[in-house]
């Protein structure tokens, strides 16, 4: 088994997984020495009712919990200063996000000012900025999260974050907030995590703790991302979806982004698709690329991609093709489950060569590991091979 | 792979590795806001010339405050109090601890009264006790069995009370746990044997028994990949630094499943073992984790199977019929045990009778086996297991361990 010659690993996050995991929260504060959450959620969360849910398990707590669920689409630091005066004059001490996305993000950055004071946010930009550990975090995530809001990286207000102290202390994943998000989003969602695992376990810097976070996380989303699709009602399926988010957020959080993520998000953003979506397409191709680089263990990956008798009947010098094949297909399988819905998605992205050149130019600027014509010649396969 | 209904992981620990990692200290100290750390050792520790590697690869930057190397080989609640007065006389910061689980166990003792100024440690025994972190503690393991850098629970006994003192809380975890292989590299091959074993024990038993989870099966399927590549290697050639690595790493993954899945019989009887007769715990595992699954194969056996792909590779695992599968996992662990008996000139002990102390003398006579079993249903261990045991289904198991027999299958009672 491959072991570098040396590693670090880091994961603060504790993950509480299953039936009721919600009620366990009263508890879990106690142990961060936390009695006051404040709990923040976008407008819509509070109209699904998740944040009835949460309000719900703290019924018999006796813990007063806080609630703001007006987090807009992009927040801004003049939210955070607002969220910073109402946490301080209300005492309270812990902050639960209901969700990941802009409001992990808010949760995280307004965590950075409650641990300090709100003028230390734009020093605490880039990398490595934060020096200590701050105040108690725990993300409730929905299937909507792609396992980001678990990592070490916050994007606000056009400013990144990056710094394991940035990463939550809990992750709740309980039923009743993995409730169906349809079929696209939790495509691209968890296609983001897929591919965040999937690197994390194949590429270059792979150590064997951040390997054990990635491998569960491919095993739950091969085992039940088709079938979640397929039947949103699956609700064994979304718990194991979240908790492969969750895996997925932890993995990435310790080995460097590789090149599907770097490309995959420029696509995204450029073309107006999800990421998720523009990494999963890129994926097989990339690593199709890689395999005959050397210094990749795209091998390895059929273990958790097939399990472990296909794995183990596949011959050494074949692993590698049937891995890719797997994902490709993975891909095929998850159009027809959709309906075609994820497919119509990828065909009418209308791409220009002068688009094409663009995205690359901007992946490489991002430090992708392909050069400009290495990521174009990626983006002309992910295009044509639809 | 079957999701639980509910479960937990954590494993907050920062885990640095490399031949070098230990150069690493200062620069982590200093992030912690620390700067002069006591070390907690022991003498054996010192003997082997371990304490001298750690200070060259620290000083640089570290301004160590105290050495305290008078850690016994049975925490001590005397010896945490008299540590923590050293700790504050000299204006310590931090901890060091250097060593097995006794020396965990010790500095996570001392932090709990340097950082509670707690005169009675008792308050603070049992579960969640502790509300805030504690001062900055660096593990770094001398053995690679115990796992104990990553796990969350402390034993300290007072001797004069005849108290044995249980902390558990996430704040005991250390900060950072180190992994150099020059802590291991002279470990003597018996040692190294017991201890590689003790830490398959964890894994195996975290696999197959029942508060598992994807997480804890994930990191145990590695740890015991990783043992199996390296184990008889390190064993046959003590210097091999990449074999080293690979062993503590395997400790550490196996510390972090167990830790967050529990274990079974295995540990159970093994407890029980060394409390009535002193056999070292990695002894103790290396013998009884080939009986502790084949008791449990009618409850367990698909998952038994399933670690011939981690034990034996590919090629085995796919040239073996399923139903086969978890009878050659049970084989292939007695083998390593034999292996490991030859490579030690036979002092790695592959049956309770052959296991002998220092002078020679039988640490377990065969009359003994009742008290084992006495002591082992006392034991809270048992309770995940996925078969029941009584007096009479522990006595069976522990005269097969004894003889070096396989377990007559028709005496297990399959409830």
């Amino acid at each position: 088994m491959y072991l570098p010659e040396h590693y670090e690993f880091f994961c603060p996050v504790k993950i509480n997984s299953g039936n009721r995991a919600l009620e366990q929260l009263s508890s879990e504060l106690d142990a961060l020495n936390a009695r006051k959450p404040l709990v923040i959620a976008k407008k819509d969360a509070s109209e699904r009712g998740l944040v009835d849910v949460i309000i719900d398990a703290f019924k018999d707590s006796g813990i007063a919990i806080g609630i703001f669920d007006g987090v807009p689409t992009a927040p801004d630091l003049k939210l955070i200063k607002e969220l910073f005066n109402i946490y301080r004059d209300r005492g309270y001490d812990a902050v639960i996000a209901v969700g990941g996305g802009t409001v992990a993000d808010t949760a995280k950055v307004l965590n950075i000012a409650v641990s300090g004071k709100p003028e230390d946010i734009e020093g605490c930009a880039g990398e490595n900025m934060i020096k200590r550990p701050l105040k108690p975090l725990i993300i409730a995530p929905t299937l909507a999260g792609t396992g980001y809001e678990m990592s070490k990286y916050a994007f606000f207000d056009g400013r990144d974050y990056a710094s394991h102290f940035l990463m939550p202390h809990l992750a709740v994943i309980d039923p009743r907030m993995t409730i169906p998000e349809g079929a696209v989003t939790t495509a691209a969602t968890t296609l983001t995590a897929l591919t965040h695992a999937v690197e994390a376990y194949s590429g270059s810097d792979k150590n064997p703790l951040a390997d054990a976070y990635a491998y569960t996380a491919i095993q739950l989303i091969m085992e039940h991302l088709v079938n979640v699709i397929r039947d949103q009602r699956d609700r064994n399926g979304r718990l194991s979806l979240a908790n492969a988010h969750a895996m997925a957020g932890c993995a990435f959080s310790n080995v460097a982004p590789g090149v599907a993520h770097k490309l995959g998000k420029v696509m995204g953003d450029v073309c107006h698709l999800p990421p998720g979506l523009c990494m999963g397409m890129l994926l097989p191709h990339i690593l199709d690329k890689q395999m005959s680089e050397g210094g990749y263990h795209i091998p390895d990956l059929l273990l958790p991609l097939a399990g472990f008798d296909a794995y183990a009947s596949t011959a050494e010098n074949l692993r590698a093709r049937r891995a890719v094949d797997i994902l490709r297909n993975l891909l095929k399988d998850l159009s027809a489950a959709s309906g075609g819905a994820i497919l119509r998605i990828w065909k009418d992205a209308q791409v220009s060569e002068d688009t094409l050149q663009d995205i690359a130019r901007r992946a490489v600027g991002n430090g992708a590991s392909f050069d400009m014509d290495g990521c174009v010649e990626i983006l002309k396969k992910a295009m044509e091979g639809r | 792979m079957d999701m639980p209904g509910y479960y937990e992981f954590c494993c907050r620990v920062r885990i640095i590795s490399g031949h070098d990692a230990m150069e690493k200290i200062p620069d982590t100290l200093a992030q912690l806001n620390a700067g002069r750390p006591m070390i907690v050792t022991d003498k054996g520790v010192v003997g082997a010339g371990l304490i001298d590697i750690v200070v060259n690869a620290i000083s640089n930057g570290v301004n160590i405050g105290a050495i305290a190397d008078d850690v016994p080989p049975d925490s001590d609640l005397r010896i945490v109090n008299s540590l923590a007065r050293l700790y504050r006389e000299k204006g310590c910061d931090s901890l060091i601890a250097i060593g097995g689980g006794s020396v965990m166990d010790t500095a996570k003792g001392i932090n709990i009264v340097v950082s509670e100024e707690a005169d009675d440690l008792m308050k603070f025994s049992g579960a969640n006790t502790l509300k805030r972190a504690l001062r900055p503690l660096i593990a770094i393991p001398t053995t690679a069995g115990t796992g104990s850098e990553v796990t969350l629970v402390a034993v300290v006994k007072d001797h004069e009370r005849h108290l044995k003192m249980l902390f558990v809380s996430y704040f005991l975890l250390p900060n950072i746990a180190i992994i150099d292989s020059r802590m291991t590299l002279t470990l003597p091959p018996a040692i190294t044997a017991a201890t590689g074993m003790d830490a398959l024990s964890h894994a195996v038993e975290a696999y197959t028994c029942l508060a598992k989870n994807p997480l804890s099966d994930a990191h145990a399927l590695a740890a015991i990949r990783l043992i199996s590549d390296n184990l008889l290697k390190v064993t046959v050639n003590p210097g091999d630094k990449n074999g080293r690595l690979g062993m503590s790493s395997a400790a550490t993954l196996a510390g972090i499943a167990f830790g967050n899945s529990m274990v079974g019989m295995v540990h159970t009887l093994g407890h029980s073992v060394g409390s009535v007769c002193g056999v070292p715990h990695g002894a103790c595992m290396a013998i009884l984790l080939p009986y502790g699954l084949e008791y449990n194969m009618h409850k367990n056996g698909h998952l038994t199977a399933e670690l011939l792909l981690p034990l034996a590779g590919a090629l085995v695992y796919a040239a073996t019929p399923r139903e086969e599968r978890a009878d050659k996992v049970i084989a292939l662990i007695r083998r390593m045990n034999q292996e490991l008996y030859e490579a030690t000139g036979g002092r790695h002990a592959r049956f309770f009778k052959e296991a002998l102390d220092r002078d020679g003398k039988e640490m377990v006579p065969k009359e003994k086996l009742p008290d084992i079993a006495e002591t082992a249903l006392r034991d809270g261990s048992i309770f995940y297991n996925p078969e029941d045991l009584d007096y009479n289904d522990f006595l069976m198991v522990l005269e097969a361990a004894w003889e070096g027999k396989p377990l007559d299958t028709c005496l297990i009672r399959k409830g």
